[in-house]
């Protein structure tokens, strides 16, 4: 289009450069709530998303306990809620060629070195040949005897425990002293087992410490092809044939993970609509000074008319106005969201670690784009507006 | 479309009704006139008469409610929009009482606006600066903005901005109203001047001194060439 129109709509954005700054700034922050939501909702998809990716190819059987949910680890150990040798039987049969492993586990107390003080921490009891199927270790080496155990990273770092230090189990050590072979590299969140403050035992030095041979709180089945929802359903059939008093509560931690990203996203749109209502009201504030500047330029449309502009030249004219107004304040939106995010994410997520990826890059061109997408949309009727003046009645106009 | 010998206007037959609420306002009621290339005429009447009926629909600004209206021998009845803007843009100059040029653009936009409406693109000052010189402006005041500049000067930037696209007619709405005696005796002298040039040119007036200017005079009173 011809570029006079282009002329006309900056030195008019210039001649109330107050008015237009404002609408700028309304936008600026709709781009900001927008962009700095979706930053934050990023963030916490990608913290959650690293805590739990490394279970995603695991069904975790436990005993039913009527209502469902997910008791992991520790608590109190009740027979009717423990899985008993024959259902890890069963389970390991028709879940072959997959990995099935028993987990026996409690909260206990212990201590660390001499004249330390208690520390109560989960302890996990696995078959020393499984272990190295499901944990890595950061330094040391896996234990193979019931004298030696394994410890997270997160309980190593706080109670200063290095691979040889020495590790009194129960109260005043009644249950013994284990030698700690391996660090346990950081596992996050899991739905299995969480052994980042916790210490990995022998299953057989559990079942003779605790009593419980042939009792597993539950069983974690790491699933080879990833098609963890046909292992599910198979465990399910086989286990919980009485449908009135089920055996075995079966979770895919794969569905898990998804409804958990789903909900993020849910979560993560939710907060970035509430932001999006500030850029309605920037849109509206648009709308309102475009219909400003038409009706103070109405004589000045009549006149382009009469000496010969087409309708859609003046159209033009008022939508670069909108479209300035709409991509400076949407590029000045996107640079200071991004600042935005940093702080929130540095609040909030405690790191910033996430702030530079490939989805946030797509969130703020999705916000900037929408902010000029609005304020092109608030002034279409204005523009049309203007357009459509009678050019009699227009020149007429005082 | 025009021939050698076609008038720059004809009217035929032309009636404009405008439909209000309390029954309808006959404007202009079987006007039939022409107007042959370098014609230099006035139009006058009193108020309500229908001389702005009249110019509307001889600036195609308006299109009539019965008869026809041929400008250069293309008859505007049935015309689009853009149809009728082009024809505006390419034959017809406006001149007004209050000037009206673009506050936000120089003297010398302003008056290359029609040109650039027709180009679609920017275009090259020459021909502006040419039209400038021909109505007497300093090119000292090229780069000043209208409301920097006189009521006569403003006057004669809207005279050339009305000349840039050599149109077949200027039609001119009480283009002294809004000056001194002086000053208007001047526009007037330059319009005289246009048209020894050639340019046909239409002033709407209640002003009898305008009116001897011209060579010819329509009279309107109550809708009718009187």
């Amino acid at each position: 289009m011809n570029a006079i129109f282009w002329e006309i709509s900056k030195r008019n954005i210039r001649l109330h450069m107050l008015r237009s700054s404002l609408a700028m700034l309304g936008i600026v922050i709709g781009v900001v709530a927008i962009v700095s939501m979706g930053i934050l909702g990023n963030g916490m998809v990608m913290l959650v998303s690293d805590s739990l990716s490394s279970v995603g190819d695991s069904v975790i059987v436990m005993p039913y306990a009527g209502g469902g949910g997910m008791g992991m680890g520790g608590g109190g150990r009740t027979a009717d809620l423990m899985l008993t040798e024959q259902n890890f039987q069963q389970i390991k049969r028709v879940v072959a060629p997959n990995l099935a492993v028993p987990v026996h586990s409690t909260s206990e107390r212990m201590n660390v070195g001499v004249n330390s003080d208690d520390i109560i921490a989960t302890v996990y009891g696995l078959p020393p040949d499984d272990v190295p199927d499901m944990l890595q270790l950061e330094a040391g080496s896996y234990n193979n005897q019931d004298s030696g155990c394994l410890v997270g990273t997160t309980f190593a770092k706080d109670h200063n425990v290095k691979v040889g230090s020495r590790i009194s189990i129960g109260s005043d050590g009644q249950y013994g002293t284990l030698r700690v072979t391996g660090i346990i590299e950081e596992r996050g969140m899991s739905f299995d087992i969480s052994t980042d403050s916790a210490v990995v035992v022998t299953d057989k030095w559990f079942e003779n410490t605790y009593d419980v041979n042939g009792q597993y709180d539950e069983v974690v089945v790491k699933v080879t092809n990833g098609d963890t929802a046909t292992v599910k359903t198979t465990i399910e059939k086989q286990l919980n044939r009485n449908i009135k008093e089920k055996t075995v509560t079966v979770i895919d931690s794969k569905a898990t993970l998804e409804t958990i990203y789903e909900t993020f996203g849910t979560i993560t749109t939710f907060v970035s609509a509430i932001g999006g209502i500030s850029m309605i009201v920037a849109g509206v504030s648009i709308f309102n000074i475009m219909m400003m500047s038409v009706n103070e330029r109405v004589k000045e449309i009549g006149i382009m008319r009469s000496i010969g502009t087409r309708k859609r030249g003046v159209m033009t004219m008022f939508i670069y106005e909108a479209g300035i107004i709409g991509v400076c304040g949407s590029i000045a939106g996107g640079v200071l969201a991004v600042l935005a995010g940093y702080g929130i994410s540095a609040l909030m997520l405690q790191t910033t670690e996430y702030l530079v990826t490939v989805s946030n890059a797509i969130t703020i061109f999705q916000g900037v784009a929408f902010g000029i997408v609005v304020c092109l949309a608030c002034g279409i009727y204005p523009a049309w507006k203007a357009a459509n003046l009678n050019p009699i009645d227009a020149i007429r106009h005082e | 479309m025009a021939g050698t010998m076609e008038p720059v206007i004809r009217f035929a037959d032309v009636s404009k009704v405008y439909p209000l609420r309390a029954g309808d306002v006959t404007a202009l009621s079987h006007v039939s006139f022409e107007v042959e290339r370098g014609e230099f005429i006035a139009i006058m009447g009193p108020s309500g008469s229908g001389k702005s009926t009249l110019l509307n629909l001889m600036g195609c600004l308006d299109t009539p409610t019965s008869g026809d209206i041929f400008i250069s021998g293309i008859r505007i009845q049935d015309m689009t929009d853009d149809e009728l803007t082009d024809l505006r843009r390419d034959r017809i100059g406006f001149i007004f009482q209050y000037f009206n040029l673009f506050p936000l653009l120089n003297i010398i936009e302003n008056v290359n606006f029609p040109q650039m409406m027709k180009a679609g693109e920017v275009v090259d000052e020459t021909k502006a600066v040419e039209v400038l010189k021909s109505v007497h402006l300093e090119e000292s005041l090229h780069t000043h903005t209208p409301l920097e500049l006189s009521g006569g000067q403003q006057q004669r930037v809207a005279i050339a901005r009305a000349l840039i696209n050599d149109p077949d007619i200027l039609l001119c709405d009480e283009p002294t109203g809004n000056l001194d005696t002086k000053t208007g005796a001047s526009i007037m002298n330059l319009m005289t001047e246009l048209n020894k040039r050639g340019s046909t040119i239409i002033i709407v007036t209640h002003d009898p001194t305008i009116a001897a200017y011209t060579q010819r005079t329509i009279r309107i009173v109550d809708g009718r060439i009187a």
